[in-house]
């Protein structure tokens, strides 16, 4: 469903990804792991295509060229990502964005758009598998919301956006251990054959939750290492450090 | 004969009626219009009014004015708003436009002709004088005026509106050599509201217009009496090509409580000066205002709140947004007088930049003659915010549609605050076109 290929990405004269290769299958879960400043938030924003990156190499949804596409583009092709740091957005309120989302994306697919009282219907359901008050349907976008909100929020849009290849970048960070069980249950639900998740994570604790079917390290901006969810627990236990060491 | 004798002799050929007109025409005899150096005029490219003006026609006289105009042309270009209304086309009172007749009591409403016998003989002429040469122009020049007078202990649940229409506009000046302003007709809007002690009213005031040039010299005067509550919302959305020089002077008097806003919607050069005077103890104004030059145009806001009795609270809150070649310009003066005590007076002035070369022109002044004062004042220049720009646009959600989002999320604070919802409306129908069109 995902293919990369020799994917590189340069920012200010610095290379942060440096040949990364990756194929993904319908219905699987994949991890990336990796130290700070091996590239891990560099690949998933070139991957929703946020400006700033010199890009070269190949990337393909679904048999679609993604590089080409706008990032609005990208999400009608079927591509989300859960942002490490949901932005505020003051003065946009949370229940007209999320239609708004939900309506573009349906256009796109050649759905009906949904109207505002079925769309309240289906939000509410959505947020209370997330155990998220509705009111914050009634809030500014991310506003004054704590982190684990933030995140909750994030899995919210991708349940009702539904996309084919999720991209979760770091979705476990600043999460106590209730908040991170409720987002992983949000995901974990989210799992699905016709469906692909790339988890992208610093810390193997998500993955107890969320368990991958593989799981690669990320060093110096390439893939230096993939197995299976062991994997995740090996790193847990010797940390990145003979990885980085042997990566050169 | 001087250019500014000339002008006079033009817009105002006629000996003027009245006391009013001959202190209009006696203030510009002297000064003329203002120096387009004066720190008040520093935003406004005065030259190119003036340009404008001696190129410019009196408004035709005893023009009839349903020829030109109807009620669905007026509800569809400043709205219905479900109270009484006074309608002006061409600066000429339209009886047949307007709704005069149902007022609830308490509240007099009409024009120029209506309003002479309702004078005391014998009461006290007043003596006021213009604040500068356009304004007296406007007392010189001008053939009418909307009056709306609220009694004392009247509580007013609708608002009455004033609506200024300009239909003529140039015929045959439109190639590459006509110059703006070119043939416009001008008019000299004047309006009074006076709203009686303990009394609650509110005023819409809106300038539209058909196309084509036009010159609108407009001066809006809100007095406020002990007590008193006052709405008065002024939306200048007169065509891209038009000429606006408009002034609210706002006078209140003890424990009053005044919301003004200003709305700029279009216009090639608009100036707003807004200038209160707290005249009483305890009195309150919080003024805002949102204007959005595109294209070469300029809308500079000048306002001025001045503190002359103790205890008044003043806010100003004026938003920017300017696209293309635009400027935008706010000067929020704040004067305290010597020998007040326990002033509050805020300014903020954010402003939205959506191309490199838009320019936002922010200045506070303040003028402070007396300790015991609070007084803060904030301006902020910035672009749409990339990241959430971005953030959107990774939801699906069309470039255009997102920086219309962010751009009506900016305008919303002020664009909130407006009653009645028919205005509220209105204004975000408006701000969504508007939006929409600079996005794409």
């Amino acid at each position: 469903m995902l293919s990369i290929s020799e994917l590189t990405a340069v920012v200010d004269g610095k290379r942060i990804l440096d040949g990364l290769d990756l194929e993904i299958a319908a219905g699987e879960v994949h991890a990336i792991m990796g130290p700070n400043g091996a590239g891990k938030s560099t690949l998933s924003n070139v991957l929703a295509g946020r400006d700033g990156y010199e890009v070269t190499g190949r990337v393909t949804l679904d048999g679609v060229d993604l590089l080409g596409l706008e990032p609005e583009q990208r999400a009608a092709a079927g591509l989300f990502l859960a942002f490490q740091y949901p932005t505020e957005i003051p003065g946009v309120g949370n229940m007209y964005f999320l239609r708004t989302a939900l309506n573009a994306v349906r256009r796109e697919r050649g759905e009906p758009e949904i109207s505002a009282v079925e769309f309240l219907t289906l939000a509410k359901e959505n947020m209370a598998r997330l155990e998220m008050d509705p009111a914050f349907l009634s809030r500014s976008v991310n506003e004054g919301f704590s982190g684990g909100e933030r995140k909750r929020n994030e899995i919210l849009q991708m349940s009702l956006l539904q996309p084919r290849l999720a991209i979760l970048d770091e979705i476990d960070s600043g999460l106590d251990i209730d908040a991170l069980r409720i987002v992983a249950n949000g995901v974990e639900s989210l799992r699905s054959p016709d469906r692909a998740m790339l988890i992208i994570t610093h810390y193997p604790r998500l993955l107890e939750y969320v368990r991958p079917d593989h799981v690669h390290v990320l060093t110096d901006g390439r893939i230096t290492r993939s197995g299976d969810h062991t994997l995740a627990l090996e790193l847990e236990e010797h940390g990145y450090a003979p990885l980085t060491g042997s990566a050169r | 004969m001087s250019s500014d004798a000339a002008l006079l002799e033009r817009l105002a050929p006629t000996a003027g009626v009245g006391a009013r007109a001959e202190r209009g025409r006696a203030f510009f005899d002297a000064h003329g219009l203002p120096d387009p150096k004066a720190e008040a005029w520093r935003y406004t490219p005065v030259t190119e009014i003036r340009a404008a003006l001696e190129h410019a026609v009196p408004a035709p006289s005893g023009s009839t004015s349903s020829t030109v105009a109807d009620r669905p042309l007026i509800d569809a270009l400043a709205g219905s708003h479900g109270g009484p209304r006074l309608v002006f086309v061409d600066g000429l009172f339209s009886a047949e436009l307007s709704d005069v007749e149902a007022t609830p009591g308490g509240l007099w409403i009409g024009d120029a002709e209506a309003l002479r016998p309702r004078r005391a003989p014998g009461a006290p002429a007043p003596q006021d004088e213009p604040a500068d040469g356009f304004h007296a122009l406007n007392w010189a020049a001008g053939s009418d005026v909307a009056a709306v007078l609220v009694d004392a202990d009247t509580h007013l649940d609708v608002p009455v509106h004033v609506v200024h229409l300009s239909t003529a506009g140039s015929t045959g000046s439109d190639g590459p050599d006509a110059t703006a302003g070119a043939d416009a007709t001008v008019t000299h809007p004047r309006t009074v509201v006076r709203v009686g002690a303990g009394s609650t009213a509110a005023v819409i005031e809106s300038f539209v217009g058909t196309g084509g040039p036009s010159i609108t010299n407009s001066s809006t005067r809100v007095v406020a009496a002990e007590g008193a509550t006052v709405t008065y919302h002024r939306v200048m959305s007169e065509p891209a090509e038009a000429i606006h020089v408009g002034r609210t002077g706002i006078e209140q008097a003890a424990h009053s409580r005044v919301a003004a806003t200003s709305v700029i919607t279009d216009g090639r050069i608009v100036r707003n000066a807004v200038d209160v005077v707290l005249g009483g103890d305890g009195a309150r104004s919080d003024l805002s205002g949102l204007y959005l030059p595109t294209d070469h145009q300029r809308h500079d806001n000048v306002v001025t709140v001045d503190h002359a009795a103790s205890h008044g609270t003043s806010t100003q809150r004026f938003k920017g947004i300017v696209d293309d070649h635009g400027r935008g310009s706010f000067s929020g003066h704040v004067i305290v007088r010597h020998g007040t005590i326990g002033t509050d007076a805020a300014q903020s002035n954010p402003n939205l930049v959506l191309t490199p070369t838009a320019q936002a022109d922010t200045r506070p002044w303040l003028e402070i003659f007396a300790d015991d004062v609070r007084c803060t004042h904030g301006a902020t220049v910035g672009r749409l915010d990339d990241d959430a720009l971005f953030y959107l646009r990774s939801r699906g959600i069309p470039t255009a549609q997102a920086r219309a989002m962010l751009i009506a999320a900016f305008a919303a604070e002020v664009v909130d605050s407006v009653t009645p919802e028919s205005l509220r409306d209105h204004l975000s129908t408006w701000l969504h076109t508007r939006t929409v069109e600079v996005s794409s």
